[in-house]
């Protein structure tokens, strides 16, 4: 308790206030930016934080994280482009109400949902959280290794039709994370001799190449690409009416985004996407959806705000991250020398209720702003593309720059630049990437250490029941998607036949 | 169902995996003395292998919807991928603020921006809060160049 109040009062500090605002209007306003996602934002934001303490990082980057799903919906509703990818699904309804003008109604119930998931969620990170560091206590490097295994094969799930070429984009991000000095023997691998990758690569180049870079030649490849803006009058908050059609749909959306987002590497976009068609499927009013159901708006704008909350749960019980955004976080926390687990919950609670009191602040700040500022965030998404990704670049630059003031990581940028830009253009996504590189070294280790203690033996595994649970779950998740494809398969053929 | 696509990136992935399963017999030797457990090469060649079975099932097209092949890049790309290399090339010689100037300001233009007059303020005012931020606040020191070191 006393720990929740210091977490608490830090709020009152005027400048941990300061940074969850600036972190919420940051947040709105790049998500609200059509390219610039709320990881990108992160990942961009991140050299600036180094110098920050870990709570102070901690409460600016939760803020962004966030608010920047709820600015995401600005654009889906005002343009069809979202402006972050866990708010494509609000766009289904969300535009087609704002053609018939009704875009201030959409913008309402998706500030106040997004708002109902994030503190929803936020609550369940309260009560969840410490609970699952308690039962993580017992862990020891066997049960981390399968349980860091096991959110590297969560990552087939990311993206959808491509869980092979997720896998081995974790994979190759594993293979990144193990350049430079090997900690057991104090061999060097993959270094080439070259002084700067002998301490391995650093997070921050990379994520800023990933996501930044990446998306920059992305947009040039789109360059001359006419956007229609619908015109925004006000926004309108939801009537009585609006609220008792949608509540089941933020119910819904609230939890189901909230479990999703707790599983590793699953984040905000898949929780959405699930959650529309659970709305669509419990709605009493299924034949308005595509057309402009406000239930479609309510439902994944609640989940895709609920699973913020939900991501944080694994990333600071277990140090797994929950999402690509707080893969970043937590790579940001991992090089400021702090690293989530269960320790952390009796070694540093107020840092962590700092964590909880700024996500809800930050839930709640939004949503006024949301209501009263809505027109302006619009308008600032208008920036013509020849201002602002020249200037996303620079602002890529310096942060890449900054942190080892080494022209070295800017190079490292560039070309992690160009490896996002090849692999979104053959089917990848960067985020399992991510998520490889920031549990590579942890896999690594924990495997060694593990078979230290098993005196080689691998079968030793086997006789620990978390980690024997956490394979079959593991297992289960990689092949389920290549088993339901084939039986799907099978099903249509024997279908055919019949017919 | 497989496509030409993936069948190339699945090829490369293999001449990659190769060349980096190669280069793990270069890393140093630890001697058998010294040695507990898995040698520095182990992990990485584990992970090689795990990513030549993902390369394999690719090309056989198992577990991925069949990839169309990516359109022409637009010379857009080219050009702002030219404009970033220069970028680096101009640091070394103006230094980090004038070259981000020029390259707001140039690669502004060539993304259709007509005035220049507004570029040249907009890219002013961006170099001059990221100058506040990272050298005033936060004490960095950014490279002058060639220029700057001669003034000094």
């Amino acid at each position: 308790m006393d720990a929740f109040l210091a977490g608490m009062a830090i709020l009152v500090d005027p400048y941990m206030l300061f940074l969850v605002v600036a972190g919420t209007v940051l947040g709105i306003v790049v998500g609200a930016l059509p390219g610039i996602s709320g990881s990108t934002t992160t990942a961009l934001l991140l050299p600036l934080t180094v110098t920050m303490t870990p709570a102070a990082a901690l409460a600016f980057l939760g803020s962004i994280y966030c608010a920047a799903n709820f600015g995401g919906s600005i654009t889906a509703i005002l343009i069809n482009t979202p402006g972050d990818p866990s708010a494509s699904a609000t766009a289904f309804d969300g535009y087609p109400m704002a053609k018939r003008g009704e875009a201030g109604k959409a913008l309402g119930m998706s500030a106040v949902s997004s708002a109902i998931g994030g503190i929803f969620s936020v609550v369940v990170l309260i009560v969840a959280a410490p609970a699952l560091a308690r039962l993580a206590y017992q862990f020891g490097p066997p049960e981390y290794f399968a349980l860091a295994v096991f959110g590297l094969s969560m990552v087939a799930a990311i993206g959808g039709d491509s869980p092979v070429k997720n896998l081995l984009a974790a994979a190759f991000g594993v293979l990144i994370a193990t350049v430079g000095l090997d900690l057991t023997t104090g061999v060097e691998r993959f270094a080439f001799g070259v002084p700067e990758l002998s301490d391995g690569i650093d997070f921050i180049p990379v994520l800023v190449g990933l996501f930044a870079i990446a998306e920059l030649l992305e947009r040039a490849s789109q360059h001359g690409t006419v956007q229609d803006w619908i015109k925004l009058n006000k926004v309108e908050l939801p009537s009585l009416a609006d609220f008792r059609k949608c509540a089941k749909s933020i119910f819904l959306g609230s939890s189901i985004g909230t479990f999703i987002g707790a599983l590793p590497a699953l984040g905000a976009t898949t929780a959405a996407l699930i959650a529309y068609n659970e709305t669509r499927r419990w709605s009493r009013h299924k034949a308005e959806f595509g057309k402009g159901a406000i239930e479609g708006v309510a439902g994944p704008e609640a989940a895709n705000n609920a699973a913020v909350g939900g991501a944080m749960v694994p990333t600071l019980a277990l140090g797994i991250p929950g999402s690509t955004t707080t893969a970043i976080i937590l790579a940001g926390l991992m090089v400021q020398g702090v690293r989530p687990g269960p320790h952390l919950f009796t070694e540093q609670p107020t840092l962590l209720y700092v964590v909880f009191s700024s996500m809800l602040a930050a839930n709640l700040l939004y949503l006024v702003m949301g209501m009263g500022a809505a027109k302006l965030f619009a308008r600032i998404a208008m920036i013509p593309d020849a201002y602002l990704w020249p200037a996303v670049f620079v602002l890529s630059v310096v942060g890449a720059y900054a942190p080892n003031q080494s022209m070295f990581d800017v190079g490292t940028m560039l070309v992690f630049g160009v490896i996002g830009f090849a692999l979104r253009r053959y089917g990848f996504s960067p985020a399992p990437l991510i998520m490889g590189l920031v549990l590579g070294k942890m896999v690594e280790e924990t495997l060694k250490q593990s078979l230290l203690i098993f005196d080689q033996n691998w079968l030793m595994f086997l006789s620990r029941p978390v980690v024997v649970v956490l394979f079959v779950i593991t297992l289960g998740g990689m092949f389920a998607p290549l088993l339901a494809r084939g039986w799907g398969r099978l099903y249509r053929a024997a279908r055919g036949r019949t017919a | 169902m497989r496509s030409r696509t993936d069948l190339g990136v699945a090829s490369a992935t293999l001449v990659f995996c190769a060349a980096a399963y190669a280069l793990t017999f270069r890393f140093d030797k630890v001697p058998e003395a010294l040695m507990s457990g898995l040698g520095a090469e182990f992990f990485p060649r584990l992970i090689l292998a795990a990513m030549a079975i993902f390369a394999v099932l690719i090309a056989l097209g198992v577990g991925n919807a069949p990839l169309a092949p990516p359109p022409r890049l637009p010379r857009m790309v080219w050009i702002t991928g030219a404009a970033m290399l220069l970028f680096m090339a101009l640091v070394e010689v103006l230094g980090m603020w004038l070259a981000a100037f020029l390259f707001l300001v140039g690669l502004g233009r060539l993304w259709g921006e007509r005035s220049l007059v507004k570029l040249s303020v907009s890219a002013l005012g961006l170099c001059a809060v990221l100058y506040l931020v990272f050298v005033r606040l936060l004490g960095g020191n950014f490279p002058l160049g060639l220029l700057g070191a001669l003034r000094s």
